[in-house]
This record gives C-alpha cells, sequence and structure tokens, in this order.
C-alpha cells in the first residue's frame, strides 16, 4: 500500500471499507431510487465513531487529519456517493467552528457533532451567489445582544436534515470587498428559520438539498463564529479543506466504477470469452484504474500540504478538486460503456455513479471556478 | 489379536440415528479389510432396547444402559468409553461429527492422550491403518490421511458410508462401567422441544434448500412443499438465518452444518464459498436460479435458470403425481 | 465478570494454500476465526452488562497479530498470544494441551471458545481444554447467561430436537456459535485505541511445554495425498419454460433413480 498512509490510517480506512461494503452498499441502489436521506447510515457513522474523526479529542472527538477525514468519505463514496457526502457535509459545516469557533462554541456543539447526534450544513450559495459570493443577499442586522437574519439561500446540502446551519450573511453593506460578511450558527426551530423546499436532482438523490429561508431569525451574538466582517476569510479558508472531502467523493466513485467494470469485464463472456480479454475493453480499463489512481495521489497530496498549512493551500485545494471531479466523470461514463447495455440500466450501479459523479464537478465550486483559482495562484506568484 | 475397532454411536430419544448406523457399517467393513474384532458402543438411556438395531449393521454391541440423569449426555458418554477404552483397549475409535460426538472426541482426547482424525468423509483400511480423506480448503483440495501411532480417534461426517445390514448381526453384552472420569458436573435444567428442529437436516436423504432468492419467510412455503413432496428436510443459507427466515437449525454451510445427502435442491441461492462448503459433496445438485452466472453452476449438476416460484410448486406436484 | 475469549486466526475460508509440508500456509491473510467473533461479541457484551474485563487468548504464528488487533479494537482489553515456531503444524490434541497450560496461568470467570474453526474443523478443542481444567463444559451455546452473584452460569444449548439449559459453577468453560449474534464492527475509537493495547507473548518454555510434544513431530495425523475433488461433470443448463424446464428436471431426477 501507499508508503504515504500510516498503518493507522490504513486501518481506519480498511475498517469503514467493511463497513461500506457490507452496511452501505446493499442500501445504495434504493437510497437513489427513494431520494429518502438515510437516516440508517446516520446512525451507522455515528455508532462507529466516523463522524468523530474530525473533531479534537477535548470536545470527544479522535483529533484525525483532513488525509484520514477524506479517506473515509473516499471509501464510503466508492459504493454510494450520498452516503460518502453526509461525511463531506458534516465536516463542511463544522468547519467555521474549526478554524474559528471559540472554546464556549466548541464545547456547546462538537460533542453532539462528534457523536453524530447533531448533523449541520452549510448555507453559503444564494440564488443569485453561486460561485460569486458578492452577490450574497441574505443580511443580518444586529438587534441589541444578537442578530437578525433575513434572506434565502439556495441548494444547501442536507439543509433539511441539519440541526445547526452556518450561514453566510451580509453584515456590513459598506465595507469594502470581502469585508462585509459574517457567519452564523443557527439551529433547527428557531422562529422564522425555515425549509422552503427541495430540489430534484439528477445524481446524489438521497442527499436533500434544500432551499433555506430566514424571516427575521434572531440568533444571538454567541452564535456569531470569527469576527465580524471575517466572513469571507472563513467561507474560503472552510473551502480550502472542504473541496479535498468533495475530491476524495470524486476519487472514491471513480473507483468503485472500475471495480464494477474490472469485475464485469471478467465475467461477462461475448464471442466466446471474457469481455476482459478484448484489447479495446482492456485499455478502457487500464484508463480508468490510472487516472482514478493519479486523482488519490492529487488528493492526498494536496491534504498533507493543506494540513501542514501551505500557503498556496487554495490552489492544492482547487487542483485537486479539479482533477477528481474530471476524472470522476470519466471513468463512470467509461464504467457504463464497459458494461454497454447493461450500464445503462439501473440493475448495475454505474448508471447511479454516473449521475453521482457530475455534481462533484459542480459543487463547492464549479470546474471553471478551481481552475480561475488555480489560474489566479499560478500568476500571481513571483 | 490386533486392537478391535469401535463405533461410538448417537442416539435420539432412545434409538440410534442414521449417522450412528453408518458409523456401525463402515466399522463393520473397515474389520474385515483388517481381519480385525469391532464393535458398536451405545450409551444412555434405552441402549439395550436400542442394540438389536444397531447390531444388525455387523459389530457386536456394547450398550451400556446410563441414565444421564441431569448431565450432558456427552459427559456420561465419554466417562463410560473412557473407561471401556482403558479396560478393553481397541486400537480404533470412530466418532460422528454431531454436536454430542464431537463433544465426546474432545473429552475422551483429553483423558486417554488420543489424537484424532477429524471431520473425516471417508475411511478405508490401508497398509496396517485407517486411511481418512478429508476435505479441505473449502472443498478445494481432498486429503488423504493415516494416525502416526497404532491407535486413535476418527470422527466422522455423515453420509460417509450407507448403512446397511451385515450377512449376520452382531453379539449383545449389556455392561456398567464405572465411569473412567470425574468431570466437573453440568446440569441440564431443562430440556425445550421446538418444532422447527423437527427434521434434522444431516439425518435427511434429500434436502430442499432455500436462500435469498426466495425473498423472505413466507417464500419457504414453496421449498418446504417441495421438500414434503421429497420426503426431505428443509436448508438454507446464513444470509436467510440471518434476516430471520427461518431457525438456525436448518443452516447449511460454514458456521451450520455440513451435509451430503442424494439429492440436494438449491433454490435462490448462489453458491457463496460459505454455503458451499457445508453441501458440495452431495449427490446430485440440482440448483434454480434467476441468474444464469451464479458460482453455484459451478458445483450443480443441473442448472434451471428462472423463477423458482414459478418452478418449485409445478415441480412438486408433478412429484406428488409421480408418487400416486 | 472476567472473560478470557479463545480466539484462532484462521485463513480466509476459500483462499487457503498449502506449504511444501503439507501444512495449511499461515504466513499471511489471517482472520478471526468466525465461530470465536461471535463468542466474542457476547463476551464483549458480558462485560458491559456485568462490568470486568475481556482477554483473549490465541496460539497462533505472528500474521494472526492482525486478528487480535481487531479483537482488540472490538473491545478486548488486552491479549496473550502464545508463539512458538515448534507449534507449527501442532494437531488438536496438542492444541488443546498448550491452550490449557496458557489458560491455567490465566485468572477469569468464563472461558469462551468458538464450537469449531473453518481450517481445523475438528471441534474437540474446547472439551479437551475443560477436561484438562477440570472445568465445567458447556458447549453449542445459543445463550451464555452468568449469574455473577450465585456463581453460576447457564447455557442455552442447541440440541437435534430443540435445546437444553445447562448450568454450571463457575469458572467454566463455554463454546458458543452463530446464534449468540453477530460481532460488532470495531469503531474507529475502538481502533485507535487498540493500537496502545498490550500484546503479551507467551512461548511454549513460558508453558513449561515440551517442544517435542506440539507441533508437526508430534502430530497424530499424517497427510499420505491432497488431490483436487472429482469434479462434477458440469451442469445441464435448462433454459426452457417452466412447465418444459419441471419436466426436464423430473426425467433428470428418474434416470438418477432420486425420485
Amino acid at each position: 500500500m501507499s508508503g504515504r498512509l500510516t498503518q493507522e490510517q490504513i486501518d481506519l480506512r480498511d475498517a469503514v471499507g467493511q463497513l461500506a461494503r457490507e452496511q452501505i452498499a446493499p442500501r445504495a441502489a434504493e437510497i437513489d431510487q427513494s431520494g429518502v436521506f438515510p437516516r440508517d447510515v446516520v446512525e451507522l457513522f455515528a455508532r462507529q465513531d466516523v463522524f468523530a474523526l474530525i473533531y479534537p479529542a477535548e470536545y470527544g472527538g479522535l483529533g484525525g487529519t483532513l488525509l484520514t477525514n477524506c479517506l473515509m468519505i473516499e471509501e464510503v463514496s466508492r459504493v454510494c456517493a450520498t452516503s460518502g457526502l453526509i461525511l463531506a457535509v458534516q465536516a463542511l459545516g463544522s468547519l467555521p467552528l474549526l478554524l474559528a469557533g471559540s472554546d464556549e462554541q466548541k464545547q456547546r456543539w462538537f460533542p453532539g457533532l462528534s457523536s453524530g447526534s447533531l448533523l449541520n450544513a452549510f448555507a453559503l450559495t444564494e440564488a443569485g451567489a453561486g460561485s460569486d459570493s458578492a452577490g450574497i443577499r441574505t443580511r443580518a442586522v444586529r438587534d441589541g445582544d444578537g442578530w437578525r437574519i433575513t434572506g434565502t439561500k439556495r441548494f444547501i446540502s442536507q439543509g433539511s436534515e441539519a440541526d445547526l446551519v452556518a450561514v453566510v450573511a451580509v453584515t456590513d453593506p459598506e465595507a469594502g470587498r470581502h469585508r462585509d460578511l459574517s457567519i452564523f450558527y443557527v439551529e433547527r426551530g428557531t422562529p422564522g428559520f425555515e425549509v422552503a423546499r427541495l430540489e430534484h436532482k439528477m445524481g446524489i438523490r438521497g442527499s436533500p438539498t434544500a432551499e433555506l429561508v430566514f424571516d427575521d431569525v434572531r440568533v444571538p451574538d454567541a452564535n456569531r463564529v470569527g469576527e465580524v466582517g471575517e466572513g469571507f476569510r472563513i467561507a474560503m479558508r472552510t473551502l480550502n479543506r472542504s473541496r479535498p472531502g468533495v475530491a476524495a467523493q470524486a476519487v472514491g466513485i471513480a473507483q468503485g466504477a472500475t471495480d464494477v467494470a474490472v469485475a464485469y469485464a471478467r465475467e461477462r463472456v461475448q464471442f466466446g470469452k471474457p469481455i476482459g480479454e478484448q484489447q479495446m475493453v482492456q485499455a478502457m480499463l487500464a484508463d480508468m484504474a490510472t487516472r482514478t489512481e493519479a486523482a488519490r495521489q492529487l488528493l492526498y497530496e494536496a491534504c498533507e500540504r493543506i494540513e501542514d498549512g501551505a500557503a498556496d493551500a487554495a490552489r492544492w485545494a482547487a487542483m485537486c478538486k479539479l482533477f477528481a471531479g474530471d476524472t470522476a466523470m470519466a471513468v463512470t461514463t467509461d464504467a457504463v460503456q464497459v458494461l454497454g447495455g447493461y450500464g445503462y440500466i439501473t440493475e448495475y450501479p454505474v448508471e447511479r455513479m454516473m449521475r453521482d459523479a457530475k455534481i462533484t464537478q459542480l459543487y463547492e465550486g464549479t470546474q471553471q471556478i478551481q481552475r480561475l483559482v488555480i489560474a489566479r495562484a499560478l500568476l500571481s506568484a513571483q | 489379536m490386533a486392537g478391535a475397532i469401535w463405533a461410538v454411536c448417537d442416539m435420539v430419544d432412545g434409538l440410534p440415528t442414521r449417522h450412528g448406523r453408518e458409523l456401525a457399517t463402515l466399522t463393520w467393513a473397515l474389520g474385515r479389510a483388517a481381519s480385525r474384532p469391532t464393535a458398536s458402543v451405545l450409551v444412555g438411556p434405552g441402549a439395550s432396547a436400542a442394540a438389536d438395531a444397531i447390531a444388525s449393521h455387523g459389530p457386536d454391541v456394547l450398550a451400556v444402559d446410563a441414565d444421564p440423569g441431569e448431565r450432558p449426555i456427552a459427559a456420561v458418554t465419554a466417562e463410560r468409553v473412557a473407561a471401556l477404552i482403558r479396560e478393553r483397549q481397541p486400537a480404533y475409535v470412530l466418532l460422528g461429527t454431531s454436536d454430542d460426538g464431537r463433544d465426546t472426541a474432545g473429552i475422551l482426547q483429553a483423558l486417554l492422550e488420543w489424537g484424532a482424525l477429524v471431520n473425516v468423509s471417508a475411511v478405508r483400511w490401508g497398509d496396517d491403518g485407517p486411511v481418512a480423506e478429508v476435505s479441505v480448503f473449502g472443498g478445494r483440495l481432498v486429503t488423504e490421511s493415516r494416525l502416526t501411532q497404532d491407535h486413535g480417534l476418527i470422527i466422522v461426517r455423515p453420509s460417509a458410508v450407507a448403512a446397511e445390514a451385515a450377512e449376520r448381526p452382531g453379539g449383545v453384552e449389556r455392561i456398567d462401567p464405572a465411569p473412567g472420569a470425574d468431570l466437573a458436573p453440568v446440569r441440564v435444567v431443562d430440556r425445550v422441544g421446538e418444532a422447527s428442529a423437527a427434521v434434522s437436516i444431516e439425518e435427511a436423504t434429500v434436502i430442499v434448500a432455500g436462500g435469498r432468492g426466495v425473498g423472505g419467510p413466507e417464500g419457504f412455503g414453496v421449498v418446504r412443499d417441495l421438500a414434503d413432496a421429497l420426503g426431505g428436510a428443509v436448508g438454507a443459507t446464513r444470509a436467510v438465518v440471518d434476516s430471520g427466515w427461518i431457525g438456525y437449525a436448518h443452516q447449511i454451510g460454514q458456521t451450520g452444518k455440513s451435509v451430503k445427502p442424494q439429492l440436494y435442491v438449491a433454490a435462490g441461492i448462489s453458491g457463496a464459498i460459505q454455503h458451499k462448503v457445508g453441501m458440495q459433496t452431495s449427490g446430485t445438485i440440482v440448483a434454480i436460479n434467476k441468474d444464469p452466472d451464479a458460482p453455484i453452476a459451478e458445483f450443480a449438476d443441473m442448472m434451471v435458470v428462472g423463477d423458482l416460484f414459478e418452478i418449485l410448486p409445478r415441480l412438486t406436484a408433478a412429484v406428488r403425481a409421480r408418487r400416486a | 465478570m472476567r472473560i478470557v475469549v479463545l480466539l484462532k486466526a484462521v485463513p480466509v475460508v476459500g483462499t487457503e494454500k498449502m506449504t511444501g509440508g503439507w501444512l495449511l500456509d499461515r504466513s499471511a491473510g489471517l482472520e478471526s476465526n468466525g465461530n470465536d467473533e461471535y463468542v466474542l461479541e457476547a463476551g464483549l457484551k458480558l462485560v458491559e452488562a456485568h462490568g470486568g474485563e475481556l482477554v483473549t487468548l490465541t496460539m497462533g504464528p505472528s500474521p494472526a497479530t492482525e486478528a487480535i488487533r481487531k479483537a482488540l479494537a472490538m473491545g478486548a482489553a488486552r491479549a496473550v498470544q502464545v508463539v512458538d515456531e515448534a507449534l507449527a503444524g501442532s494437531d488438536a490434541l496438542a492444541t488443546g494441551r498448550v491452550l490449557a497450560a496458557a489458560l491455567q496461568r490465566m485468572e477469569f470467570d468464563l472461558a469462551l471458545a468458538g464450537a469449531d474453526t473453518s481450517d481445523g474443523q475438528g471441534g474437540v478443542v474446547g472439551a479437551a481444554v475443560a477436561t484438562r481444567l477440570g472445568l465445567p463444559y458447556l458447549s453449542y451455546a445459543a445463550a451464555i447467561e452468568p449469574d455473577p452473584a450465585a456463581g453460576t452460569v447457564r447455557v442455552r444449548r442447541i440440541s437435534p430436537t430443540g435445546y437444553d439449559v445447562l448450568e454450571a459453577r463457575m469458572p467454566a468453560l463455554v463454546a458458543g456459535t452463530q446464534l449468540l449474534g453477530e460481532p460488532r464492527y470495531p469503531s474507529l475509537r475502538g481502533i485507535m485505541q487498540a493500537r496502545s493495547k498490550q500484546i503479551a507473548t507467551w512461548s511454549l518454555a513460558d508453558l513449561g511445554i515440551d517442544p517435542a510434544s506440539v507441533g508437526t513431530p508430534a502430530t497424530w495425523s499424517a497427510v499420505l495425498t491432497a488431490t483436487p475433488p472429482a469434479q462434477r461433470a458440469g451442469a445441464t443448463i435448462v433454459r426452457d419454460a417452466p412447465e418444459a424446464a419441471v419436466e426436464r428436471i423430473v426425467e433428470f431426477l428418474a434416470a438418477r433413480r432420486l425420485i
């Protein structure tokens, strides 16, 4: 195995891989077809301490690294991208707290998030503010010792399931670019906070994508994370650590599709021999495996650079997400091709994997945004 | 004279089991090949009464009418057999792989310091001792082994031979040896009968088994019907036992029972290695499965590709019509 | 409750290989024996219910460590591994002798063993160990219910016609089955903690056992030949519609005199 991983990381990865194969894989098709959020998978992650991995030990967590968490997301996504996303979103929503939360805030929320009794979400995107955060219209206005939040967030992964939502809101419209935003945690059940609707999606269908409405929602100042006006900076640092999670999901999907295609090529007999003995099929399998491994190694490298506090963390995060997302799309498309007609029907999982792969090219910044981030980093470097 | 060959035969409800009668037949055959005396040992209530039945297979019978009272029968058997072995010094003692047979054998190992050939599927007489056939490596290899000493235990699976009557029955000796050991006490507080365990899959000559393909507990209805029509028992894979569709007594495979019926009908069973190891030595294997690529196709004699719910009821009717 | 679980590391069923000397290759790819995991799970539940600690006891070469680590990750407090080159090729008789000697050096209320192992397939070691140590032996357990206050244990033993309820004083040895319930998955926290748990290794010298009395030189069973089993002729494939298919099955069974 990779010399990069510690024995502990290998043990953890293999344990979660077994869980995924034995407990999640048999559910994956049903999760996709029903479009129902898999609470049983949430309970499984909670029971096996998979959620706990990213939180510091002093708050009930296991103090795992970014790379270790990405290994978990990868293993789970290999059989079910929706389930892998549960881990990625839990990390995403917790990142503002991990990066900028006070000790009091961590004491308050980490034990629940770590044990899985609390789920969270990260609400940055709005209808008019996708890749461009300057379009954010959600406002937070001071109200005595608290804030009143008004606005609508769209495309929020697991927004309807979250007990705690990190909301990026404009606190000072007059402040300069990137200094106008702040982050607030809004708890489920707070008056004025409602789920307006759920989207009908092409892939990751078991993961609800919600439109969240905040109608004069009052939150105490204790729910604000970081300084006023620090929201943009925290959000960007959050993305630096969450984009590798999307890349891990993409690598997992690509590996899962490769697994299925290889098994199929071994067994499917046409013209008197397994199709895996046909050179044209062999070439496809070889490319799928090679691309997937390249994406994986770039992801692992990025995780370590980001963990080490690299100044160009944004570039590494964007590069691994860009490459892994494109790899997942290409590899799953090829997997469908290897399976032929069977690849196109729901009897085999590759059509689901292909639909799931597409989202990794879209969320947490489209591939175009990743390229923009990478190019800017290259051109600004001395 | 060279040491005798003995069989220790299980009884259930005062009757020798089919497995026990097979061991008597096997012992008789080995004794004839080796020109050695043979005996079948019966221990338990009703041993004397059952002695004639087991004597018909050839070996003389040592009948020990021990009343286990509140003790497990394996412990009582082991104590008496240990005493008999010490007193009469047979060379080879065959036991069954039943739960009681293995418990008895384990206790005897420790009491006598005797080694064993275990999980044996066939025994023949070699140059100067028994040679045992054992299926190993999940059925990928068959080994033949001998004992390295001139005595030992041989623990034999069901259906190593077919039980048959000898040309003349053996004599019957009723004895009451003092226990040859003082085992730590274990008390049987209660004996509970369960309907689901009524037909022993190890004793059956025909087994109709169901796997995931039967879809649920009610799906075993068609499996049971065919088993009834064929006069056989119902088997199952671990997956369906784990799912609670049928009891563990029906489970065939790695952590269940090993069987060797003359006919094994596998309905909706893919044939994973964990199941295969428990049934691959069956006489004839007929598989019914929707998936023509299911692994069971590789070790079945007939592979019927189709819906078991369409095929089993028709097959049951056809079998009944033939019997009528 | 002090519990010792006899845990054997076995090759994954279906992947077994043989070494030159007719021995099972145990150099890699070992996992916990299936039935041993059921009793391990039962033991962990007992410790959770009654307090105390669970220790595993393994006789096996160094590649067995991976299976032991998994047991530690599942919740065993520590482990004892009897390792000695002289043990290779040990038969059931020698295994019983070694495990009894090791258990004699441990303190426990219950020793738990799997009803049999997937590689040895003997199912005799538990009874032999109990007999050597003068322990009550309760086998084929579908449920294990100790009463620590009374110092007794009750076991539901599968019987050919149902089940028996057995009772004995502790310490006792219980051999268990799959009916004890599915083993848990190790949690991530368990896996991380397992790395710092102790695996004590004991040699034959530690146990006062003569190396000549175990292993290949002392085995009672000698392999003469090993061959692949006779292959079936290959399945007759039937793809007819149900009526026609059933006709063909009946013909096939009748030709073999099975109906």
